[in-house]
C-alpha cells in the first residue's frame, strides 16, 4: 500500500542522495572528501576501496553513526540533519550488518529479532514473534531461535544480525564487509542470503572485498580511495572496462 | 573447574588459615592475660539476646545490628541510584550535566568521610530539619554514590562500542539503548565491584556511631562504658561486622553465578 504510493509519486527519485559529503575526524585526513552518490530504489550499490578510503565511514554516515561535517544526506526523502526526529526516522528506513555481527549476547536469538520491533514499532511481543519466526526461516536459521549468539558460528550470527535488521522493514540496507570476519567456508551462506535480499529487489550498499559478489548481484560499482570516488560505472563496464589506470591497478592487485 | 574432592593446596590453604587464626587468638589470650585481663565472655550473650520464659528478645547489640543493617540497606540503594545518575550525567552530552557530576565527585572523594558526616550533621540538619539516622543515611549515600559512580562509568564504558552502534543503527533511542541493551550487560560487570563497595559501605556505617546514631559500634561502646568489658566487646563487634561482610560476599557470588552469560 505504502509502496504503491512511493510508486506513484517518486519511483525515479533516487532513495538516496549524498551529496558533497565530507567527514573529517580530527588530526586526521579527511575521511570523506566532496563525496557524492545516488542510488535508486531496488539498486545494489557495491562499493570498494584500498583499506581506509573511507567506505565504513561513508556507510556509517549514512545512517547517522557519524555526522557528516558538510555536505547533505536524504534518504526517502528524509533530510538527515541534526534533528535528532529525522535521525531516529531514517534508521528505521535503513538496515545495518557490521563485519563483527554486533548480536546483544544477553539476549536470546528470538529476542535478538524482537528487540527492536516491539521497542521501534511497537509491535506486540505475538506480532513480533511471528515475523522473528518468517525472518529465522528466510535466513535458514530456525532451529536457533532459542539459542544464544555465544552458541552460534559466525556465520549463523551474521545471519541473525540481516534478520534483526530485516525485522524493521527497511527500506535500505547497509553491508559493511559482511563477510570478512568470517571463516572461508560460513562466507557463501552469508552471500546467499544477500543474494536472495538483492533479487527480491531491496535497495542496498555492499562494502565488500568478494569481488564475485559484487560482479554477480551488483548494478553498480564505486572505487573511492582517499574520501573520493575515482570511478563510478556499471557493474560490467566497471570489471571490463574500468575507465581509471588507478581502477585497473586496484583491480589487477585484488582480482 | 570444579573439582568433587578438594585439591591439596586448597586443604593446605585452609590449615594454613586456621593455623593462622588461632596463634594469633592464642597471641591475644596470652596477652590479655600479661595484662591482668580477666575474660568474662559469659557476659556477652545476654548483650546479644536473653530468651525468658519462650520468649525472645533482642539484646542491644542486635538492636544495634538492626539499625545498621537499616541504615547500610537504604543507603546502599541510595548509593546505587546517585551513582547510576551521575554515571550516566558524566557519560551524557549536556556540558552542566557532566560539570555537575565532576565536582561531585571531586568534593566527596576529596574530603573524609568522618568530615562530610559532620558537616552534614552541624551544618545542614540543623538548617534542613533533618534527623539523625536521616543524616546518616544522607551521608553515606553521598558517599558511596560517589565511589559507585566510577564503578558504573568503568562498567558501562567496558561494553562493546559495537553494541551502541546495532543498538542506534535498529533505531533505538539513547534511553532504549541504555535500558534494553547496555546497562543489562554492564550490570553482570558491576556486581563484583559493587559487592566490595557495598562492603565498604558497612564497614564505613560504623562512623555515624559519631553522631549518636545507635548502630551496632555505639551499641558496642555504651555497653562497654557500663561494663568495662572492653576486650569481649570489641572482639564481638568485630564477628558480626565479619559475618556481615562475608554473607553479603557470598550473596553477591551466588548472585553472579545466576548470571551465566557474562561475556
Ligand atoms: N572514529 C574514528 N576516529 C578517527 N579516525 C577515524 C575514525 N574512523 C575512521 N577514521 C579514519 O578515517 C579514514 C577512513 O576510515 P574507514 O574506516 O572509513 O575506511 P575503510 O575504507 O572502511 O577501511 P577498511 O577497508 O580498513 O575498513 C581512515 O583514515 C581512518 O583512520
Ligand atoms: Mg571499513
Amino acid at each position: 500500500m505504502e509502496k504503491n504510493i512511493h510508486a506513484a509519486t517518486d519511483q525515479d527519485e533516487p532513495i538516496i542522495i549524498a551529496e558533497h559529503l565530507v567527514k573529517i575526524f580530527p588530526g586526521s585526513v579527511p575521511a570523506l572528501n566532496d563525496f557524492s552518490v545516488q542510488v535508486k530504489r531496488g539498486e545494489v550499490l557495491v562499493v570498494v576501496g584500498p583499506s581506509g578510503s573511507g567506505k565504513s565511514t561513508f556507510l556509517r554516515c549514512l545512517n547517522g553513526l557519524e555526522m557528516i561535517d558538510s555536505g547533505r544526506i536524504v534518504i526517502d526523502s528524509i533530510p538527515l540533519d541534526a534533528n535528532e526526529k529525522n535521525r531516529l526516522a531514517i534508521r528505521r528506513e535503513v538496515g545495518m550488518v557490521f563485519q563483527s555481527f554486533n548480536l546483544f549476547p544477553h539476549l536470546s536469538v528470538l529476542e535478538n529479532v524482537n528487540l527492536a520491533q516491539c521497542l521501534v514499532r511497537s509491535k506486540s511481543k505475538k506480532e513480533a514473534t511471528r515475523a522473528t519466526e518468517e525472518l529465522l526461516a528466510k535466513v535458514g536459521l530456525s532451529d536457533k531461535i532459542g539459542g544464544y549468539p555465544d552458541e552460534l558460528s559466525g556465520g549463523q550470527q551474521q545471519r541473525v544480525a540481516i534478520a534483526r535488521a530485516l525485522a524493521l522493514r527497511p527500506k535500505v540496507m547497509l553491508f559493511d564487509e559482511a563477510t570478512s570476519a568470517l571463516d572461508p567456508e560460513m562466507i557463501g551462506e552469508v552471500l546467499d542470503v544477500m543474494r536472495t535480499l538483492a533479487e527480491e529487489g531491496m535497495t542496498m550498499v555492499v562494502v565488500t572485498h568478494e569481488m564475485g559478489f559484487a560482479r554477480e548481484v551488483s548494478d553498480r560499482v564505486v572505487f573511492m580511495e582517499a574520501g573520493r570516488i575515482v570511478e563510478a560505472a556499471a557493474t560490467r563496464q566497471f570489471f571490463l572496462h574500468p575507465a581509471q589506470e588507478r581502477t585497473r591497478d586496484f583491480l589487477r592487485q585484488i582480482l | 573447574m570444579s573439582l568433587r574432592f578438594p585439591s591439596f593446596s586448597s586443604i593446605r590453604d585452609s590449615s594454613l588459615f586456621v593455623l593462622t587464626l588461632a596463634g594469633v587468638g592464642w597471641l591475644v589470650l596470652r596477652g590479655g592475660e600479661q595484662l591482668g585481663y580477666n575474660w568474662h565472655w559469659r557476659q556477652i550473650p545476654r548483650y546479644l539476646f536473653t530468651y525468658t520464659d519462650g520468649q525472645f528478645i533482642p539484646g542491644p547489640l542486635l538492636q544495634g545490628l538492626m539499625v545498621t543493617l537499616e541504615i547500610t540497606a537504604v543507603s546502599l540503594v541510595f548509593a546505587a541510584c546517585i551513582g547510576l545518575v551521575t554515571a550516566l550525567l558524566r557519560l551524557s552530552n549536556s556540558t552542566v550535566g557532566r560539570w555537575l557530576a565532576r565536582v561531585y565527585l571531586e568534593v566527596i572523594r576529596n574530603t573524609p568521610l568522618l568530615v562530610q558526616i559532620f558537616f552534614l550533621y552541624f551544618v545542614m540538619a540543623p538548617i534542613f530539619d533533618i534527623g539523625r539516622t536521616a543524616t546518616a543515611i544522607l551521608a553515606l549515600s553521598l558517599f558511596e554514590g560517589a565511589y559507585a559512580s566510577e564503578i558504573f562509568r568503568a562498567g558501562i564504558q567496558s561494553i562493546h562500542r559495537g553494541q551502541w552502534e546495532a543498538s542506534h543503527s535498529l533505531g533505538l533511542s539513547r534511553y532504549q539503548a541504555y535500558r534494553w541493551i547496555i546497562l543489562p550487560q554492564a550490570v553482570r560487570r558491576i556486581l563484583p565491584p559493587l559487592t566490595s563497595q557495598a562492603v565498604s559501605l558497612i564497614k564505613d556505617s560504623a562512623l555515624v556511631s559519631t553522631i549518636a546514631v545507635y548502630d551496632l559500634t555505639m551499641a558496642g561502646r555504651v555497653i562497654i562504658a557500663e561494663t568495662f568489658l572492653t576486650f569481649e566487646l570489641w572482639f564481638t563487634v568485630a564477628a558480626i561486622y565479619l559475618l556481615l561482610t562475608l554473607t553479603l560476599s557470598a550473596l553477591a557470588n551466588a548472585l553472579e553465578r545466576r548470571f551465566p552469560r557474562i561475556t
